[in-house]
């Protein structure tokens, strides 16, 4: 570790972990409840299991871009963090109010929890994702703002490099989008049209940035390459991120009551999204390829590299899969798109932090890697936990085309109730594949507490 | 990265003359309100000399390996082809 | 802005350690050259050719089955101002060959002039297609108001934003070149900035038929 200050990362590290391990019960949890409706049931829910599920895995990104970014600005800035207190204050209010919502969610009727969280004065919750109470809308703003701060401060006193601006410029924009989730127009239209700028904007935009930053960080640091080339990439990579991803919304934008050129405007540029995310597995690999060192962290090459070709795969691929207007028409809303949803996450954002953990853990522990067997249970976990998401995508996949075809094409359409009994086949299958990548995160967790010898810096 | 051979600027100057005779003629046959199949492919023709004229001249592909003009020509013919196919769809 | 970072101010970068797509770089024995100005930039002309091609074959196929309407529609252009824009961009393309041509004679002030000229036939283009746009928004015409308008102002509109881009390039690489930052032997930026431009002309030259002469 160059700088001390970089050592902040490691809580945020352990937290984004625990919060991953959180998420992926919760997501067995409602996986189980998708076939045995009454499990847990009045204890945990549906609908709450599925708000913890998706909820945690943006808050467990969220600490791991936080904890990345703390580790990796002041290594590219050439100086100690600005205020590695401000991080440690930042990392517990966000940590305490990210714990006491969950317990809310879990404990109080989310009615209730509105009234009491003062959801009158700005009504916000009750849409997707944007869940949250208010005083934790607020809270998540003011921890950004204060990431956002030590980050820039810390970036302006030491030097100034692409991989730094890019991922600041991606961190603004996470701050800057999230402001419309205080928007909610009552038109049912407007809602929805804004809500994608924060849901959509974040994933398919401005996250992008931070990701690209991230791969592109790691990749200097274990092959070697020059900086001026992984540069250039990444900024081929981002422009073209943000020309289709940004007017890529209007994928969205197909059947919810917005004007119909959005059909064509959606349709054309977000077909084009995979390119960048394509050129980013081929920038992966050829960096791999023309490596001027063999870094002893042979895990967080396999981790950067697999980031590379899920990501392509599981928001690229997957992605395009469904976003033809015509083809939406019948796809829209199924299991199709939660199983690109999956795979979309894992491959582009759960593996870009993962990367950055294996990259940057041991050196905070002060090695350049960890022991071998520790390094080999660490891939053996990314294997399992990758496969098993694969199959998870495939599972979905299969249970969104029967979906579409029994409730949607079929001449004699069924209803959706009776459709999700017929397909309950799937659902029971990526149940299975879910608890492997839980026995795979185990693993990950485990690797940590491996002992033996360990590669010290060159 | 500079030219080897640099394309003289004579060349240029009656490519950008040709050029702008072509966007004339482009624009007569619109005024004289011109319609039908022989005239569409007309009209194709001369943005095929056009574009890869730009593209080979004041691009400088020519100067470079085949397969870059290779990939400007065959983008024309692509999407100029099925320009006219989709005129031609449209008359029947 | 970061583009013109990335492909204006790598002058020093030889292309031999960038290698976007593994492309042979050291140049043929036949005298053949890579193309001109930065590899980075053609990535982007490819996927712009790539974005305009599908619209225009979108249009093209969608107008078979709307024939009467897009005729009739097509009718409220202005064919003259469509015939200036045209005349003009390729001649502002022109005057980026002859910039191009006097920094190979390392003449910095007199590119510098010539870039300039190609800049201020930009901002012609503009005017023009601002006022034509003018024109539609004050008939009360959006892109709502049927398939034909709603392709005319998307491909109008998407390509006047790469005019607007082009147009940041070419201030980029003028300011460049007056200050004497490019030479007969390192000028990859203005070629970079060329390319471009050369592009939006291109795109042009497919949309100008299209849309407003075909019928």
């Amino acid at each position: 570790m160059k700088y001390q200050s970089q050592a902040v990362a490691k809580l945020y590290f352990i937290a984004a972990i625990g919060l991953f391990l959180g998420q992926i019960l919760f997501g067995l949890i409602m996986g189980l409840q998708y076939v045995v409706g009454d499990f847990l049931f009045p204890a945990i829910p549906f609908n709450v299991a599925r708000m913890v599920h998706t909820n945690l895995l943006i808050v467990w990104l969220l600490f791991g871009f936080m904890g990345a970014s703390y580790f990796l600005i002041p290594e590219e800035s050439e100086t100690e963090l600005f205020s590695p207190k401000l991080a440690i204050i930042t990392f517990w209010v966000f940590l305490a109010a990210g714990a006491i919502t969950v317990l809310g969610y879990l404990l109080v009727p989310y009615a209730s929890l509105a009234k009491w969280t003062g959801n009158d004065l700005l009504n916000t919750m009750g849409r997707e994702f944007l869940e949250q109470p208010l005083p934790t809308k607020v809270g998540i703003v003011l921890v950004a703002l204060s990431w956002l701060f030590n980050i820039t401060m810390t970036m302006l006193k030491g030097r100034k490099t692409a991989i730094s601006l890019v991922l600041t410029l991606g961190m603004l924009g996470l701050a800057v989008f999230f402001l419309f989730s205080f928007y909610n127009p009552v038109n049912l239209v407007k809602d929805k049209f804004y809500w994608w700028w924060v849901v959509h904007l974040w994933v398919e935009g401005v996250w992008e940035l931070i990701l690209g930053a991230m791969l592109a960080f790691v990749l200097i640091k274990v092959t070697g390459v020059d900086r001026e080339v992984v540069e250039k990439w990444l900024y081929v990579i981002i422009t073209m991120t943000l020309v289709t991803g940004i007017i890529g919304t209007g994928h969205h934008y197909y059947w919810i009551g917005t004007p119909a050129y959005w059909q064509w405007w959606g349709s054309v540029f977000s077909a084009l999204e995979p390119i960048p995310f394509f050129m980013m597995t081929v920038f992966a690999f050829n960096m791999v390829n023309k490596r001027r060192r063999e870094h002893p962290n042979k895990a967080a090459v396999l981790w950067a590299l697999g980031t590379s070709v899920m990501a392509f795969l599981g928001a690229g691929v997957w992605g395009f899969l469904h976003t033809l207007a015509p083809v939406n028409y019948y796809a829209h809303g199924t299991q199709l798109t939660a199983a690109h949803g999956h795979l979309a996450f894992y491959g582009a954002y759960a593996l870009v932090v993962l990367t950055m953990i294996s990259y940057a853990m041991p050196i905070i522990r002060g090695r350049a890697a960890n022991p071998e067997r520790a390094q080999i249970m660490e891939m053996w976990s990314f294997w399992l936990m990758t496969v098993s998401i694969f199959f998870i995508t495939l599972f979905l996949t299969g249970a969104g085309i029967v979906q579409i075809w029994l409730q949607r094409i079929s001449a004699t359409p069924m209803s959706f109730m009776a459709v999700q009994d017929q397909i309950a086949i799937f659902y029971w299958a990526r149940e299975a594949a879910g608890l492997v990548f839980l026995i795979g995160l185990l693993l990950y967790i485990t690797s940590f507490f491996v002992k033996g010898e360990s590669r010290a810096f060159e | 990265m500079h030219n080897a051979r640099p394309q003289s600027t004579r060349l240029s100057t009656i490519i950008w003359l040709i050029l702008l005779a072509l966007t004339i003629a482009t624009f007569s046959i619109g005024e004289a309100g011109m319609s039908g199949k022989n005239t569409m492919l007309m009209l194709l023709a001369i943005t095929m000399i056009k574009s890869q004229m730009v593209a080979n001249y004041l691009m400088a592909l020519r100067q470079t390996k085949m397969i870059w003009r290779i990939i400007m020509l065959a983008y024309f013919v692509i999407v100029g082809g099925l320009i006219a196919l989709a005129y031609l769809m449209g008359l029947s | 802005m970061c583009l013109n970072n990335v492909n204006l101010n790598n002058e020093n970068s030889n292309s031999a350690n960038f290698n976007l797509a593994e492309l042979p770089t050291a140049q043929a024995m036949s005298g053949q050259q890579d193309l001109p100005g930065d590899f980075a930039i053609w990535i982007f002309i490819f996927a712009e050719m790539l974005v305009f091609g599908v619209l225009f074959v979108a249009y093209a196929f969608t107008r078979a089955h709307n024939v009467a309407l897009f005729n009739a529609s097509q009718l409220t252009l202005s064919l003259t101002s469509g015939t200036i824009n045209t005349l003009v961009l390729i001649t502002s393309s022109y005057l980026v060959v002859r910039g191009v041509a006097a920094i190979k004679q390392d003449l910095s002030k007199q590119c510098a002039y010539w870039l300039t000229g190609a800049l201020l036939l930009g901002g012609v283009f503009i005017c023009i297609k601002v006022l034509e746009f003018h024109a539609k928004f004050a008939a009360d015409i959006t892109m709502s108001t049927n398939a034909f308008y709603m392709f005319y102002l998307s491909l109008t509109f998407f390509h006047f934003m790469h005019v607007l881009m082009g147009m940041v390039i070419l201030a980029c690489i003028i300011i460049k070149a007056w200050r004497g930052g490019y030479s007969t032997q390192s000028h990859t930026g203005i070629e970079t900035g060329a390319s471009f431009w050369h592009m939006v002309d291109f795109l042009w030259i497919i949309l100008f038929p299209l849309v407003y002469v075909i019928r």
